[in-house]
């Protein structure tokens, strides 16, 4: 015990002496300080706005992330105290010692804990420190208790030491191998890295076993953490407890103990405590060695006479300094590749290439076809770590190798040019790069193979490995090379080099976002089927071309500075820069003037042609446009009633410009004296009214105009205003391109037209944004009945419903198009017209304009009511979907037209647009639907989900919620748009697919509720009075009408849509003037829109009493299920069919706005199930909607085949935050 | 061909002073340099070798002057540092064919022909293929003479190539290096004094930086002829007196007792005896006048 005490001692006091236990220390206190201190670093801080920062939740985050990123120090720190005596040799002499195992390799180990615990108990001081931090949001910290700073950290990091520090040290011990000891670190970060990516990519639901086999606790923390409620992640532990979390966490922190604990007994257990065997593998070898030497040594000695050598010329000219560049290059390369890390790098390569390729483009359980973009993305993601790994180590072996090897002495004094050397080394790493791009390439290809998919774009990968992605490697080689020349230190060099890698993004998000001094920094671009790289080349272009010639300077300076003969010291090194600096100068300055040519037309493009923006600035503009003019919110102003607009495209340019006639009536009962206009994209110009007006003022920016009429608009009179607007593309721009305009593939809307009066929609809806801003909370929607809201409708705040002619010119290749029936089309001066009209059909005031080059698919839907025209018009390579889509339409129009009403148009198109931006939108009778969701979709497997019917489905069900029925401006009304529309999809899909395939769709559903109200910013609200909350009007409005369905009756629900619709549609529409003076009966005094309370009345009434419940728990509340299964068990009878008896627990909660739940009682119907059949394809036996009033019950049913699962609510049809446990394999008896 | 050494000075930054003032002349010939463990041998090999500046002084080699043209040097340099090492995995052939494409040798025909002779004559025929990790310290010492002599250089540099061979590999090796001819000029350093007698026609002695001696070793040793007086004591004591009263330069355990050597113009008389003076006694001599010179004052 005295010697472990020895040991134990002496580690610590090496430790404690040692300068780098302080930097991990200062280091995870300035991480964990940071987290709390600045609300632009850390996952909590710049996440949701309500979630105190010091909470357990966050410290149990912050915490894990640190045990991801302080695995390679763990590794260095217990890793090395073993290997020490290796690599010192005093083991030689500590063996021969009468010392016990217990004591060497226990107080080495405790000293190595203790040390650990040590370093990393700095998380708990930074977050602590934080707190006190004047600049902080102090909103969000908590009162200080020590518990929630220790409970994590004794829960996670302590035992994140304890197992990943005993297997390093078993690895060090039994390896005794510094480069395993410095590698398991790294190489387990990577491929946890790497696990993490992909299986984040599945978008598994899958939390219970990948959870316990988490060994680092991301998607540990993920599972658990999923559906927690903002009150939750601010009160919550992380609980050790069996029951809760179903235990995951306990079971994974006992796994992982367990795991430390057997890695300490198996180097206990291997770990020889003498020196022979401690030497015997090595002995063994230097004999073999030893032997050989002998035999060559024994050979026959030749006469040493005279032999003279050969009289070579020896020439020095420039070919000989190209033969030296060659034979340079091909001994790095050789030595490269004789070594085993790059194979591994290889190997490790190919594995995550392969596994992330498989998923490539994977979402949810919806399958996609592996398109090239895609692809490349998938493996080009899973190798960019590796790519600059090898970038960062080989930048670092190459420059040290003659030293590392002591072959200096020969090298250096070699005749060359230092030039010739250094490109050589960099020409090998660049080699090694290209070889490892190729190997990419050729997993993708591979991948897409395997996948069925035979439409190789060799060129697509070419340009985006070789030309976008290889030249930002090649600036991270030389910064890399440049750094490791500077510094005399191969691991200061490399910690130098990973801190500038890191730093990029970590400045970035600091609101540092310009790419002209993010080193090495390209701005953001995307590719696109349709438009290839499209406008992102010239900003791609000048960025490389910038930080290459800036990295190249950097490579002179390498050169000139490079290590050459027996001195470092800078005056040496100085000495030598002068001596070569005439030769090489001239480079630098090429170069120089190649970056600052570059850097100054990326400047000029960036910021003098287009207004430079970091999203602070533009948060600026919005929170100053909402600061001076809110006061005119409920100001009264004329309505929108009709459009006329002459719109040209220029896609080649990027451009478009026009002129628009909108003609406004005053629908209030009292004369306007002021016309307002915001004109938030800067399109709006040459303002005229059809009456004298005066400019009264205009705000910077053209964000704001008021107009004064000389004479006020009396009650029910029209003024007409027409304007230019237009959007001139300028040179480009840093990052933030606009997506609406491309080459080919331009899609904007109504945003470009002026907006009448204050636009609401511009606010900054961030609460961290407002608070940062100073802007108080963001002012809650109207209640339903305000009167002042009710007038308006949701969806175009400053418009009625209006009729609408427009004629869009595009060039000659292309077809622009806007909602409207053609009308005619034409070509003139080289451009090609199209005239759209309305007629006198009413529409939102909601349209866009579209023109690219498109393969047409068009068929004629005979229907009930009429013909209707659909059509299709895609990108010639996406032929995969137009079935789809088209069969999803049809479908869509025979149930929609049944059970709602007659579509009131006579087309419906699709038009696909790139995936700059990734949704579909249904504009009247045309739905612009982006590449990037629904034109690469395929299904194959029958579980695969097809969301491209789903998605075709919805945007129809807008034609009729929304575009026949729009609701007021007041809370709530989104769902009528969006629930709606979400649950007319679900039933044309559930005709097509089956309700029990619906199932696996709804668990998403139910998986996307939960999960976005986790990270709800403000307060949930229930569906009937949703506001901005999509995850309400989408996933829980789908789900909730869906089951209510289900319960009610189909047609009793869709029975109650009908008349809610036909009462309430085109409110507003039938009492205004439009644009061909057609004057309506009513008087133009505008009435209420509709809301949730009319809908909500309209299912009551067609809602049995017993089920009344399920509409006020459904629309009014926040109502969850905790429903499980108990036990389930068969027993055969003597007629042959089987007895199940069926254990399950229901429980029903009520939350608030903030995620507190409170138990409520039941009387609630809810379905049991026995099911047979395979896995996941199980088939009901027995289902019924069971009626429970107390929490426990025990069915006893009797079943005809051999039942295999059981359990409460099979199908998820009511919203359960543990929809795991709903069903349990049925045991036989 | 010759190198003219003029007042080399070098501080190193940890403040040694390696090199004071040296100043020396080589010719064209097999030019030995020895001197005790940081003598500032290895210093000036480095320097003439072009890895390092010095702070002060001049070298020139035939008109080159070695510190600033350091590519003309190398052109026509071999250089065997006092310790190096090898890139693992690479051959004895693969490398010599990489080092004699550095040296300029671009014809791939002469190359082979050269690195082929180069191979057999020291002997490394048979293990060419074999990767230069797995040599023994002999075949490494080979190989790096081997790769010295690429390009047939002018100027020949090989610091202490005999240290660390056995006795039958170090004759190998001197044999080798006397049979390089006599067009070249070529630096020994060893603290060995028998490699120089054996090989050098001129020799320098050098210590803390500082040039003892220089001369050709037979003359030097012919200085001493009848100077140098041997007496074998058997106790510490007893060397201590003899310490106080006589030069002694130099002492050897022969059987257990102490051999003692003293440098004295006349016969110390007291049981001393004449003895052949060797170059080991000029060394040593040379050594102790300097310490001696350095101690009192």
């Amino acid at each position: 015990m005295a010697l472990f005490w020895e040991f134990f001692t002496f580690e610590l006091k090496f430790r404690f002496k040692s300068l780098s236990t302080y930097v991990y220390f200062l280091l995870w206190l300035i991480f964990s300080f940071l987290c709390v201190a600045s609300e632009s670093f850390g996952p909590i801080g710049s996440g949701n706005g309500k979630i105190l920062l010091n909470s357990a939740f966050a410290n149990t985050l912050d915490n894990i992330l640190a045990g991801v990123f302080g695995m390679i120090v763990i590794a260095a720190i217990f890793g090395t105290s073993i290997l020490r005596d290796f690599q010192r040799d005093t083991y030689q002499i500590l063996f021969t010692q009468p010392i016990s195992k217990f004591a060497y390799l226990g107080g080495r180990w405790a000293g190595s804990f203790l040390t650990t615990v040590f370093a990393f108990s700095g998380m708990m001081l930074g977050t602590f420190l934080g707190t006190f931090a004047p600049w902080a949001d102090h909103t969000r910290i908590a009162p200080n208790h020590l518990w929630i700073y220790l409970q994590p950290f004794l829960s996670i990091l302590v035992i994140q030491i304890f197992f990943l520090g005993s297997v390093f040290f078993a690895v060090g011990a039994l390896s005794r191998k510094i480069f395993i000891v410095y590698l398991q670190g790294v190489a387990l970060f990577v491929i946890y890295l790497i696990f993490i990516t992909v299986f984040s990519a599945t978008r598994s639901l899958e939390h219970f076993w990948s959870g316990i086999f988490d060994p680092i606790g991301v998607v540990l923390f993920n599972g658990i953490t999923r559906y927690w409620t903002v009150i939750e992640k601010n009160t919550l532990f992380f609980s050790w407890s069996p029951v809760l979390f179903n235990g995951v966490f306990l079971y994974n922190r006992l796994l992982w103990i367990g795991v430390g604990a057997l890695s300490l007994v198996s180097v206990w257990a291997l770990f020889p405590m003498s020196v022979e065997a401690l030497t015997a593998r090595s002995q063994g070898r230097r004999a073999a060695k030893a032997k050989e030497q002998e035999v060559a040594d024994a050979l026959p000695v030749r006469s040493v006479v005279t032999a003279r050598l050969p009289r070579i010329q020896q020439a020095f000219t420039r070919a000989t300094t190209f033969a030296q560049y060659v034979s340079l290059t091909r001994l790095r390369l050789r030595n490269i590749f004789r070594d085993l890390p790059f194979w591994a790098i290889v190997a490790l390569l190919i594995a995550f290439g392969i596994a992330s390729g498989r998923l490539a483009g994977h979402v949810a359980e919806q399958n996609v076809w592996p398109v090239t973009y895609l692809m490349v993305q998938a493996v080009e993601g899973s190798a960019l770590l590796f790519l600059f790994i090898v970038a960062a180590l080989y930048a670092a072996e190459l420059l040290w190798r003659e030293r590392d090897a002591h072959f200096d002495g020969i090298h250096d004094a070699l005749p060359m040019r230092e030039s010739t050397d250094w490109l050589s080394r960099l020409t090998a790493i660049v080699i090694v790069e290209f070889i490892l791009l190729a190997v990419v390439m050729l997993i993708g290809i591979v991948m897409q193979t395997s996948a069925g998919y035979y439409h190789y774009e060799v060129l697509q990968y070419f340009k985006e490995l070789y030309l976008v992605t290889f030249p930002q490697v090649l600036t991270f080689i030389l910064l890399a090379l440049f750094v490791q020349t500077v510094v005399s230190n191969k691991f200061v060099g490399h910690a130098i080099v990973i801190g500038v890698f890191i730093l990029m993004p970590i400045l970035y998000s600091f609101g540092w976002e310009n790419t002209l001094y993010l080193i090495g920094q390209v701005p953001a671009y995307t590719y696109s089927d349709m438009n290839g790289y499209g406008h992102f080349v010239p900003a791609l272009f000048w960025s490389i071309a910038y930080w290459l010639a800036i990295s190249a300077v950097l490579g002179v300076a390498s050169i000139v500075l490079a290590r050459r003969g027996a001195e470092d010291s800078l005056r040496a090194r100085g000495r030598q820069a002068l001596r070569l600096a005439p030769r090489l100068a001239p480079v630098a300055i090429v170069f120089a003037l190649i970056a600052a040519g570059a850097g100054s037309w990326y400047f000029y493009n960036a910021h003098v042609l287009n207004e430079y923006l970091d999203s602070k600035a533009r948060r600026d503009i919005q929170a100053d446009y909402e600061r001076n003019f809110k006061q005119y919110e409920n100001l009264l102003q004329p309505k929108v009633t009709a459009v006329d607009a002459e719109i040209n495209i220029y896609p080649d340019r990027r451009s478009f410009d026009g002129n628009i006639r909108i003609t406004l009536q005053n629908k209030t009962g009292q004369p306007i004296p002021q016309i307002h206009l915001t004109d938030p994209m800067r399109s709006v110009t040459n303002v005229k009214f059809d009456r004298a007006v005066h400019l009264v003022s205009s705000a910077p920016r053209n964000i704001y105009s008021i107009y004064a009429l000389d004479q006020p608009l009396a009650p029910g009179e029209t003024i007409t205003l027409t304007c230019d607007i237009g959007h001139q593309t300028r040179g480009f721009r840093d990052g933030n391109e606009l997506p609406e305009f491309a080459y080919n593939g331009t899609f904007f809307d109504s945003d470009y037209t002026p907006y009448i009066g204050y636009n609401r929609n511009l606010e900054l809806d961030d609460p961290r944004r407002r608070r940062e801003e100073h802007l108080p909370l963001l002012e809650e929607m109207a209640h339903r009945g305000d009167p002042a809201h009710s007038v308006n409708n949701i969806f175009p705040l400053d418009s009625d419903w209006i009729t609408y002619h427009t004629v869009v010119s595009t060039s000659p290749d292309q077809i622009a198009i806007a909602p409207g029936y053609l009308q005619r089309e034409w070509q003139a001066n080289g451009r090609r017209f199209f005239e759209y009209s309305m007629g006198s059909t009413h529409i939102l005031d909601f349209f866009s304009y579209i023109s690219a080059r498109y393969q047409i698919r068009k068929e004629t839907y005979h229907g009930q009511n009429g013909d209707v025209a659909l059509e299709v018009d895609y990108d010639p390579a996406h032929t995969y979907d137009v079935d789809d889509m088209l069969a999803s339409s049809r479908a869509g129009l025979d149930y929609y037209q049944r059970v709602y009403s007659p579509y009131q148009f006579s087309q419906y198109r699709i038009f696909e647009f790139p995936r700059y931006r990734g949704f579909a939108q249904s504009f009247p009778n045309t739905v612009p639907y982006s590449e990037a969701i629904g034109f690469i979709e395929r299904v194959v497997k029958p579980t695969d989900i097809d969301f491209t019917y789903f998605a075709t489905a919805h945007e129809l069900g807008h034609q009729w919620w929304a575009h026949q029925l729009i609701g007021a401006d007041v809370e709530g009304s989104n769902m009528l748009a969006e629930s709606l529309a979400e649950y007319s999809a679900l039933q044309v899909m559930a005709r097509k697919y089956g309700r029990d395939l619906m199932h696996r769709y709804l668990r998403h559903e139910l998986d996307g509720y939960l999960q976005g109200r986790s990270g709800e910013i403000r307060h949930e609200p229930p569906l009937a009075l949703v506001q901005r909350e999509q995850y309400v009007w989408y996933q829980k409005g789908g789900q909730i009408l869906y089951t209510l369905a289900d319960y009610i009756g189909e047609d009793k629900l869709n029975l109650a849509l009908h008349n809610f619709l036909m009462q309430y549609r085109y409110a507003n529409a039938n009492n205004q003037v439009d644009a061909r003076d057609n004057t309506s009966t009513s008087a133009p005094i505008d009435g209420p829109y509709p809301d949730t309370r009319m809908l909500v009345d309209a299912i009551r009434a067609q809602t049995p009493p017993e089920l009344q419940y399920l509409v006020d728990d459904g629309f009014n509340r926040i109502v969850l299920y905790d429903n499980q299964a108990i036990s389930a068990t068969s027993q055969k009878t003597p007629d042959g069919k089987y007895k199940v008896t069926l254990e399950v627990q229901a429980r029903k909660v009520q939350a608030d706005g903030s995620g507190a739940e409170t138990r409520v009682p039941l009387a609630d119907y809810i379905e049991i199930g026995v099911f047979s059949g395979k896995k996941d394809e199980e088939k009901p036996l027995y289902l019924k909607k069971e009626k429970f009033t107390e929490e426990h019950r025990t069915f006893e049913i009797l079943v005809d085949q051999a039942p295999t699962l059981a359990g409460i609510d099979p199908y998820n049809k009511l919203i359960d935050r543990n929809a795991d446990d709903n069903m349990i394999d049925v045991t036989k008896q | 061909m010759a190198l003219t050494i003029r007042d080399l000075s070098k501080t190193y930054p940890n403040g040694v002073k390696a090199l004071k003032n040296l100043t020396l002349s080589i010719g064209n010939s097999m030019f030995g340099l020895v001197g005790p463990n940081g003598a500032g041998k290895s210093s000036l090999m480095r320097t003439v070798a072009t890895l390092q500046d010095p702070d002060s002084g001049s070298i020139t080699l035939d008109g080159i002057d070695v510190l600033r043209q350091k590519d003309e040097v190398r052109r026509i340099l071999g250089y065997l540092p006092q310790e190096f090492g090898v890139y693992p995995k690479i051959s004895a052939l693969d490398m010599l064919h990489h080092l004699a494409v550095m040296k300029g040798m671009t014809s791939s025909a002469g190359r082979k022909e050269t690195v082929d002779a180069l191979l057999q004559q020291t002997n490394l025929w048979e293990v060419r293929k074999k990767a230069l990790a797995t040599f023994s310290g002999g075949m490494k010492q080979r190989f790096g003479i081997a790769q010295a002599l690429l390009g047939n250089p002018r100027l020949i540099i090989v610091d202490e190539p005999t240290a660390g061979l056995d006795p039958a590999e170090r004759n190998r090796f001197l044999n080798l290096l006397s049979s390089l001819g006599s067009d070249r000029t070529v630096i020994l350093s060893t603290h060995i004094v028998d490699d120089v007698r054996q090989l050098c026609p001129r020799m320098a002695i050098i210590a803390s930086g500082e040039l003892l001696l220089e001369g050709a070793p037979n003359d030097t040793i012919a200085a001493l002829n009848g100077k140098i007086w041997s007496k074998v004591v058997a106790t510490d004591d007893e060397l201590r007196a003899l310490e106080k009263e006589f030069h002694v330069i130099s002492t050897h355990l022969v059987g257990g007792q102490h051999e003692v050597r003293v440098y004295a113009e006349a016969s110390p008389g007291n049981g001393f005896r004449s003895v052949d003076s060797g170059l080991e006694d000029v060394y040593f001599l040379n050594l102790s006048q300097q310490s001696r010179q350095q101690l009192p004052n």
